[in-house]
């Protein structure tokens, strides 16, 4: 059962891959169906099928170790890069299957960036460097690399208070401004999708609302879906949501998924409206 | 689950107890009637803290004016009591006995009058704190006498303008037998350029080395990693017969520096390749995973990201390294062979160098030699503390000057580099 771990095939007249023929920067829909993950022959993540709407932002919520960051890393394919780790079911970006032949994790991941919850600005670069590192990394010239910089920043809400030092190490600036060079530097590759794992949990107050701005601001050029275990930021900044579960000794499952209002007002599970409502455990 | 209510508000209870601890006779421990503490127990202005003073002193680093009065009573004592029992009791002799038996009576009166003044506890701590103090003191010692005593043989004689500028050859003729016609320039041109080559040769394999295991953690990382630090035990004058029965002998290549430089390579390859591995790990994993987030491969997750973060570590390193191999002898001797006379050319001819200097010249029946060896080992000794130097700057953390937050990861990486070296191995000439 985990030994059997091939993605779908793809058959006769499914779309072509994406590489490279399709212009980045228009936000993407992405699809996860079936989706399951193992992590050295045990199951964590089971039949998840979530769709990830165009231009909204996705919240995943759920308690610790129900696989939500798992299921995320699924979406840009560093799931694999973990030792011992498989997946079954099919991730779509518009309708491509990422896990299907032909294509290149490094190309998928340009398409659907990541940001960490420990923000990990490159120490060695500079910030304008930090920017353009996916740049770099995929050996693509940027028509003007100042322009480019400028509006990666002013896009993650960082230009006006680094405009004056550029030219200053990635590290010299404080744990929110380094979360955002670090949305800056994945906004700058243009992606279609940003997945960002508890982007806020190391942050103060005063960071995390600037940052719940800039994910509001940057939702209609990019999908957004979001790990958060913050029930009010998960409100306050998403369209969709998703409640992941797992019982004890069970992998995780998506318990349930919708609008955000619905999630948050009239869950149609028990499970989720515990959960939702602070009373879980 | 939670307890109830009467235990709950205890805190506060417990509160209220600490703030007027003087005046109030129940113990903390008790439990206080449920219900909001009465309000007047708080004191209207509190006095301002100070610190209290404790019994005894608890940290071997809390010393005072009676403690040195201990100490200095104990030295003096103990120097008076052995030298009773040593030549007045039993006419013993040799000062390495009277001293060990000194330092022994010191600490046991130590302990003694630590005990009678202050405590017992407090006996054994400070007898622990002299004996960590002393060792320290003894190796610090020792690494003074050694600067000192070749600076002091060295110096006065230095003739600076010859030094540098001629080699050894015009010393045959009797009227030029003095320091100012005499010097060791063949042997720094030498030490120069084997280091060089060593280094130009040796570091691109230890960094290459030093990525497959830890970043690229292939095929038999494992295996590579024993047999790399097995090999940065293999004796100095090993490498140095290695390269002679293996490519001298065989004509491979000819007496010469490079020869010298392929004996260093074996010796600088571990050691070089055991701390820059040392260097990768500190870099946070974190890092490699955003650089792969963003879509760039191994390579150049390596090149871009791992290798320039760890650029400070990897260049102290490297001078470590060289600091490893400046005075190695015993490769050498088989190798360069060493030559009285300036030879630029590394690739054939023997070579002189500064280790060769100082085996050969504080030899020689002549005061001249002999005050040459001991300048040679001057520079190399000054030359391994400009790299010292270095690489202690080169290790710290950028953040100085307000260019980048310090990592406190790197603070300790000078420490980490000394556990691999061994550099106070190459005493095996
Ligand atoms: N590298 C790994 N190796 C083995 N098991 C792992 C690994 N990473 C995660 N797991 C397991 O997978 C399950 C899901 O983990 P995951 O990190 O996805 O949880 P999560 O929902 O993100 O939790 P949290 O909210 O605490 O971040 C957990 O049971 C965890 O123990
Ligand atoms: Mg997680």
């Amino acid at each position: 059962m985990t030994t059997t771990l091939p993605t779908a095939p793809t058959g006769p007249g499914h779309p072509q891959p994406f590489t490279g023929t399709r212009t980045l920067g228009e936000p993407g829909q992405i699809d996860a169906e079936g989706v399951c993950a193992w992590f050295g022959g045990r199951l964590v993540l089971e039949t998840v099928n979530l769709t990830m709407e165009q231009s909204k932002v996705t919240a995943l919520i759920g308690p610790s170790g129900c696989g939500k960051s798992t299921f995320l890393r699924i979406l840009n394919r560093m799931h694999e890069v973990v030792p011992g780790a498989q997946l079954a079911g099919s991730v779509k970006l518009d309708g491509v299957d990422i896990y299907g032949p032909g294509q290149r994790a490094m190309e998928t991941r340009r398409h659907i960036g990541m940001v960490f919850q420990k923000p990990n600005p490159f120490p060695a670069m500079t910030i304008a460097e930090n920017v353009l590192a996916g740049l770099k990394f995929s050996r693509s010239t940027p028509g003007d690399k100042d322009d480019l910089v400028q509006e990666a920043l002013t896009k993650a809400g960082l230009w006006n208070e680094v405009k004056d030092r550029l030219g200053e190490l990635g590290g010299a600036l404080s744990g929110g401004q380094q979360q955002r060079l670090c949305i800056a530097r994945s906004l700058a590759v243009r992606p279609r999708v940003l997945l960002m794992d508890e982007p806020c949990s190391a942050l103060d107050p005063t960071s995390t609302l600037r940052i719940e701005q800039t994910i509001k601001e940057i939702a209609d050029e990019v999908t957004v879906v979001i790990v958060t275990h913050n029930m009010q930021q998960a409100q306050r900044v998403s369209d969709y949501c998703a409640f992941f579960l797992a019982a004890e000794n069970q992998p995780g499952r998506v318990i349930e998924a919708g609008r955000t209002e619905m999630i948050f007002g009239e869950p149609t599970d028990q499970r989720t409206f515990d959960y939702v409502n602070g009373q879980f455990g | 689950m939670i307890a109830d209510g009467t235990t709950q508000s205890a805190p506060e209870g417990v509160l209220v107890t600490t703030t007027s601890a003087s005046t109030q006779s129940a113990p903390v421990h008790e439990p206080r009637p449920p219900g909001p503490p009465p309000s007047g127990e708080f004191p209207e202005s509190p006095a301002p803290p100070r610190p209290r003073r404790l019994p005894s002193p608890i940290r071997p680093g809390a010393f005072g004016a009676e403690d040195a009065t201990i100490l200095v009573g104990a030295a003096v004592s103990a120097l008076c009591l052995v030298w009773i029992v040593f030549y007045q009791l039993t006419s013993l002799s040799g000062g390495l006995g009277f001293l060990i038996c000194w330092y022994l009576a010191f600490l046991g009166l130590t302990w003694l009058g630590t005990a009678q003044v202050i405590e017992r506890q407090v006996a054994t701590d400070r007898v622990v704190a002299v004996v960590v103090v002393s060792a320290a003191a003894l190796v610090i010692g020792i690494i003074i006498f050694i600067v000192a005593w070749v600076t002091y043989k060295a110096v006065p004689t230095i003739h600076w303008a010859a030094l540098f500028t001629k080699d050894q050859k015009s010393f045959q003729l009797a009227e030029s037998n003095a320091l100012d016609h005499v010097g060791i320039l063949h042997a720094v041109i030498g030490t120069f350029e084997q280091v060089l080559l060593a280094v130009a040769i040796g570091v691109p394999f230890a960094v290459a080395t030093a990525i497959y295991l830890n970043e690229v953690r292939g095929f038999g990382s494992r295996t590579v990693r024993t047999v790399v630090t097995a090999m940065s035990g293999t004796p100095s004058v090993v490498a140095g017969v290695f390269i002679y029965s293996m490519l001298i002998l065989t004509h491979v290549i000819s007496y010469s520096g490079f020869a010298a430089s392929l004996a260093l390579v074996v010796i600088l390859l571990p050691s070089v390749t055991r701390v820059v591995e040392e260097v990768l790990r500190v870099v946070p994993s974190g890092l490699r995973e955003a650089s792969q987030a963003l879509g760039a491969p191994e390579w150049r997750t390596v090149w871009s990201v791992v290798l320039p973060t760890a650029r400070s570590g990897v260049v102290t390193a490297v001078l470590l390294g060289i600091a490893r191999i400046v005075g190695e002898t015993a490769p050498l001797l088989f190798t360069a062979v060493g030559s009285q006379v300036l030879n630029l050319n590394p690739l054939s001819g023997d070579q002189g160098a500064l280790p060769l200097v100082i085996w050969s010249d504080v030899r020689q029946p002549n005061a001249v030699l002999i005050d040459l060896a001991f300048q040679a080992a001057f520079v190399l000794m000054a030359f391994v503390l400009i790299l010292f130097v270095l690489a202690r700057i080169f290790s710290r953390p950028k953040g100085k000057g307000g260019k980048g937050r310090a990592r406190p990861e790197e603070d300790d990486l000078m420490a980490r580099f000394f556990v691999p070296i061994p550099i106070e191995e190459s005493e095996s000439r």
